[in-house]
């Protein structure tokens, strides 16, 4: 069995792998033939068949019951963005560095920055048109600050277009702080990220 | 001219010419963080090095001149890892905080460590408390600072303020302000313009845009003659409000140059939408009218609408100011033989010994005065100020000040002409007339020394004998407007067309000289008048308060006649959704236009413009800085007038509290006063010594009775002012602005505090 963790890891090249032999497709009419009437006549249809009715009679079931039921969402599942914030202070992450504004392929990110009263870049207002968002992920993966990330939350239908796009709807509200999970999808340190890390010398 | 080669290139030095400037010219990448074209070469960062064969070491290509063929190379393993490691040590304790700093994108410090692969750092120091300076515009953070000394040569090669110098302390280091707690300068934001990193800043921008979000339009600048090259950077507004807005001004500083009106005064518009009232309105009155009336702060294209429209209806156009210039050209011409003024401002820049004469140069036209700088910074001039005030902003580059009373401006160029001329010279002119001209009299009269015009001519003579290169004489508004105008402008003629003195006469408004050129101009108002910008019984105003609206300048698109005698083209910046002169001229059957560049093909060639289309015209600076603008207006020849010099009327005497009309840095009209950074009130300035003789305290409010009628003041003090002459500003006075530049600048008035107090 592949552990959690090595199921997570996006470094596919390292991993072994158990590579599955397949028997190679007939090319003749001949073979093609053969093939029909042997699929037909080897009862496979009836394991299948068999191995239902017997989940069935044991009540093993694995579909859900969707919405009361709901599957745990992957890491790197992309739905409706969220705007983090810090664990410590409960600061707003965004440094309005215009990063994902600039890389959204869809142009759908906007935002306003200013000049805070303590000297620093606030961002004033950030909207997503999710209209024209294609939930391509660059934005999170681009965020040094790692602010704007993708949410696990999929039910997204509405009436409006612009619904869930204001900054008030993706930041994590001060109450909830607490609650806030730190995203692991795209743009996360990987794993590796401490091992490769380089540290700059300092002076005191 | 000496050959050689760069990477296997044979390329060509001229003379004088560095290592660098040869290689840029033939667009061959050299690295340089601290190399500024228009600065002596500063040679503080070292990145310029590179290799001549032959030749043991590094050699500094930004001061280097080469050698006959000699083979430079730009780029080896060696010269990579000496970069790379300057950009480590550059790197060294700065804050990683590009993803807030306003030069992020447009850096050279993070370009530059990309371009050299910088991934990791050996270097260490201990780090420094910096604290961030707020110099009033300016912004400045030394921790971001990598004591290029661009700045600093800015400042005082070029602008002539001289007002930032490094503090020495090793590590420590940093820009400070000049013998000064605080920055107190002309704030042109040159300095923020040249930095290479996000250590000087504009306060107003910081933090409100990225450089790749905004979206550069190429435009001249509309405030003054010198029509200075500047972009505007748009984004929309905000969120909420998608309409484009400028969020700063920018500017080609490896080569040109902008004051601070240029750099922080941008947002002039003028936001109407279409009032088709209005409209029919004004088409009424323009049937009504029998006088257009204007200023020159509009396009060469809009020019050419007014004088067609006179053409065909007959209306006489008045914009006096642009009718004294016209004249006092016009005079200048039938003696000079040419019809446009011979110097520009590349000559001012070349220039060992310049003269010059009425004007307040530095508000009036700064880019004269950054000419200036670099004349006497570059080739050591000789700069002799006319003046009756002497110009405190001059003081590092005017090498001699003349004072002459106010008014006697017509003796002392008859002074200056004696001088000037040779002896031959005067006796072709007119003997008589020179034998006649009483010296001794103008001299008393005026209180310019006899010892002092000889001194003038000793100092001429002196920087001949070194170098006889240039000689320019620059001319300013006060004269234009003086009641002796012409016989100036016929002197002024003479001395152009016999001394190897190149002449100037300043337009003294954005257009001045382009209208003077297209219009024929009237000097009586009529009955019914429409004011273009200026007070009538119809106003059309790009100021918004007029009966029908029209669009600023960084709304139109067209061309300006500059300083330069360049015909220059402008963009629009912000959209602009009213009626604009040309519906006007299509509604009264005057334009078959549908826009109004598609006259400036026509503007007249008699005069020397050229038939090419708007869409046609450069507006760029070639890699070598060569200015390509628009073109250079075509000076024709004149047949000499066979009128003689007249003579030298009695010298006015001015009695009473005298003040001049001068505008302060960084304003010249209403337009400027309506931005949002350069938003404050005019006042009137006097020194201490004025302060007493109007018996008026530092803050007054007073009533000022003067020719135009009583305007409101609140006097100031200022302590840098000498001489019993106030300045009088006006440049927030809205229309009527523009009724008061035609008269004479200086004028004797009555003084009264306000009520009240
Ligand atoms: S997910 Fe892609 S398209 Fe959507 S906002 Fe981010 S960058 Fe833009
Ligand atoms: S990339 Fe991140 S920090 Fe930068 S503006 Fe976007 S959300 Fe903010
Ligand atoms: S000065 Fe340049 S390198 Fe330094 S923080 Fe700003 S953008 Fe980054
Ligand atoms: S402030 Fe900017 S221009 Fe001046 S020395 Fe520092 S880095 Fe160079
Ligand atoms: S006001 Fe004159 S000198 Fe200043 S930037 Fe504009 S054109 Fe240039
Ligand atoms: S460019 Fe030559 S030393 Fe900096």
């Amino acid at each position: 069995m592949m552990s959690l963790e090595q199921f997570k890891s996006r470094y596919v090249g390292s991993q072994n792998y158990k590579l599955i032999e397949i028997e190679e497709y007939p090319t003749t009419p001949w073979g093609k033939f053969k093939r029909v009437v042997k699929r037909t006549f080897k009862t496979e249809l009836f394991v299948g068949l068999k191995i239902v009715f017997m989940e069935m009679v044991r009540f093993n079931i694995h579909t859900i019951q969707y919405p009361k039921e709901k599957l745990p969402i992957g890491a790197r599942y992309r739905a409706i963005h969220k705007l983090l914030r810090l664990l410590e202070s409960g600061n707003e992450r965004c440094i309005g560095c215009g990063l994902c504004e600039k890389i959204c392929i869809a142009k759908c990110i906007r935002i306003d920055t200013k000049i805070d009263e303590n000297g620093r870049k606030v961002p004033t207002e950030y909207t997503i048109n999710f209209g024209r968002c294609i939930f391509c992920g660059y934005c999170a993966e681009v965020c040094p600050e790692l602010a704007i990330v993708h949410g696990p939350d999929y039910e997204n239908a509405s009436d409006q277009r612009a619904h869930f796009a204001l900054k008030e709807d993706m930041l994590t509200p001060i109450d909830k702080l607490k609650e806030q999970k730190e995203y692991p999808g795209f743009g996360a340190p990987t794993p590796e990220a401490d091992r490769l890390i380089k540290k700059t010398p300092l002076a005191y | 001219m000496i050959k050689f080669y760069i990477d296997g290139r044979e390329v060509t030095a001229k003379k004088g010419e560095t290592i660098l400037q040869v290689a840029r010219r033939e667009g061959i990448y050299i690295p340089t963080m601290c190399y500024l074209p228009k600065v002596k070469p500063i040679e503080s960062c070292r990145l310029c090095v590179v290799e001549v064969e032959g030749v043991e070491g590094f050699v500094l290509s930004c001061q280097t001149p080469p050698t006959p063929d000699i083979k430079v190379k730009t780029n080896s393993a060696e010269l990579f890892t000496h970069r790379q490691n300057i950009m480590k040590l550059y790197d060294v304790n700065h804050p990683l905080e590009c993803g807030v700093c306003d030069k992020s994108g447009e850096c050279d410090l993070q370009n530059k460590t990309l371009e050299f692969m910088v991934n990791s750092q050996e270097f260490t120091a201990k780090d420094q408390n910096r604290k961030i300076k707020d110099w009033n515009y300016i912004q400045y953070d030394p921790s971001l600072c990598i004591l290029c000394e661009k700045c600093v040569h800015v400042c005082n090669e070029v602008i002539g303020d001289d007002a930032i110098e490094i503090e020495y302390g090793g590590y420590k280091s940093q820009i400070i302000p000049k013998d000064a707690p605080t920055l107190e300068c002309t704030f042109c934001g040159e300095c923020i313009a040249v930095c290479p990193v996000g250590a000087l800043i504009s306060k107003d921008f910081q933090y409100s845009a990225n450089a790749w979000e905004l979206r550069r339009v190429p435009a001249a600048c509309a405030h003054c003659s010198a029509a200075c090259h500047l972009y505007y950077e748009i984004k929309h507004a905000s969120i909420d409000n998608p309409e484009p807005k400028i969020y700063r001004v920018k500017n080609e500083y490896e080569f040109a140059n902008l004051c601070g009106a240029g750099r922080f005064g941008f947002d002039f518009e003028n936001k109407a939408v279409k009032d088709e009232n209005a409209f029919n309105n004004a088409l009424k009155a323009f049937k009504k009218a029998d006088t257009i009336k204007f200023n020159s702060i509009i396009t060469n294209e809009e020019a050419l609408i007014l004088q067609k429209l006179k053409e065909k209806f007959g209306f006489k156009l008045i914009n006096n100011e642009a009718k004294a210039y016209q004249k006092f050209l016009k005079k200048y011409s039938e003696f000079s033989g040419r019809t446009l003024y011979s110097a520009d401002l590349e000559d001012i820049k070349n220039s060992d010994f310049i003269i010059i004469f009425g004007t307040m140069v530095a508000t009036d036209n700064p880019a004269v005065r950054y000419a200036m700088t670099v004349s006497n910074r570059k080739r050591n001039s000789e700069i002799i100020n006319f003046h009756p005030m002497e110009d405190e902003l001059l003081k590092n580059v005017v090498t001699k000040f003349v004072r002459y009373e106010v008014g006697t401006e017509e003796g002392v160029m008859a002074m200056l002409a004696n001088a000037l001329l040779s002896k031959e010279d005067k006796e072709n002119i007119d003997k008589e007339w020179f034998e006649d001209l009483d010296i001794g009299y103008l001299s008393a009269e005026s209180n310019v020394g006899e010892e002092e015009i000889e001194d003038v001519l000793k100092r001429l003579t002196r920087k001949r004998r070194v170098r006889a290169k240039r000689s320019t004489l620059i001319l300013g508004e006060d004269l234009y407007t003086h009641p002796r105008a012409e016989n100036i402008a016929r002197l002024a003629g003479l001395i152009d067309r016999f001394t190897d003195f190149d002449v100037m006469i300043i337009p003294p408004r954005t257009n001045t000289l382009g209208v003077s050129l297209i219009c024929d101009l009237d000097e009586e108002e009529g009955e019914f008048v429409i004011g273009y910008n200026t007070e009538g019984d119809f106003v059309l105003s790009a100021l918004g308060d007029g009966d029908l609206d029209m669009p600023a300048l960084n709304q139109q698109e067209g061309t300006f006649t500059n300083i330069d005698k360049r015909v220059v083209p402008t963009n629009v910046a912000l959209p602009y959704e009213g009626y604009v002169l040309n519906d006007i001229a299509r509604a009264l059957g005057v334009s078959d236009k549908e826009y109004t560049i598609e006259f400036t093909k026509e503007l007249p060639k008699e005069k020397g413009f050229k038939a090419i289309d708007f869409d046609e015209l450069p507006n760029y600076f070639t890699n070598a800085g060569q200015e390509e603008r628009g073109y250079i207006l075509e000076s024709n020849k004149v047949a000499i007038s066979r009128e003689r010099v007249e003579e030298i009327e009695e010298l006015p005497e001015f009695n009473g509290i005298v003040v001049y009309r001068c505008e302060p840095v960084l304003q010249f009209n209403p337009f400027t006063a309506k931005t949002h950074q350069l938003n404050f009130s005019s006042e009137l300035v006097g020194s201490k010594q004025f302060s007493i003789a109007a018996k008026l305290k530092d803050g007054d409010e007073v009533v000022i009775k003067t020719s135009f009628g009583e305007i409101k003041r609140v006097f100031r003090i200022d302590t840098s002012l000498k001489g019993t002459i106030g300045l009088l500003e006006t440049f927030d006075m809205g229309l009527s602005y523009f009724d008061i530049l035609s008269d004479y600048r200086y004028q004797v008035i009555k003084i009264e505090k306000a009520s009240g107090q």
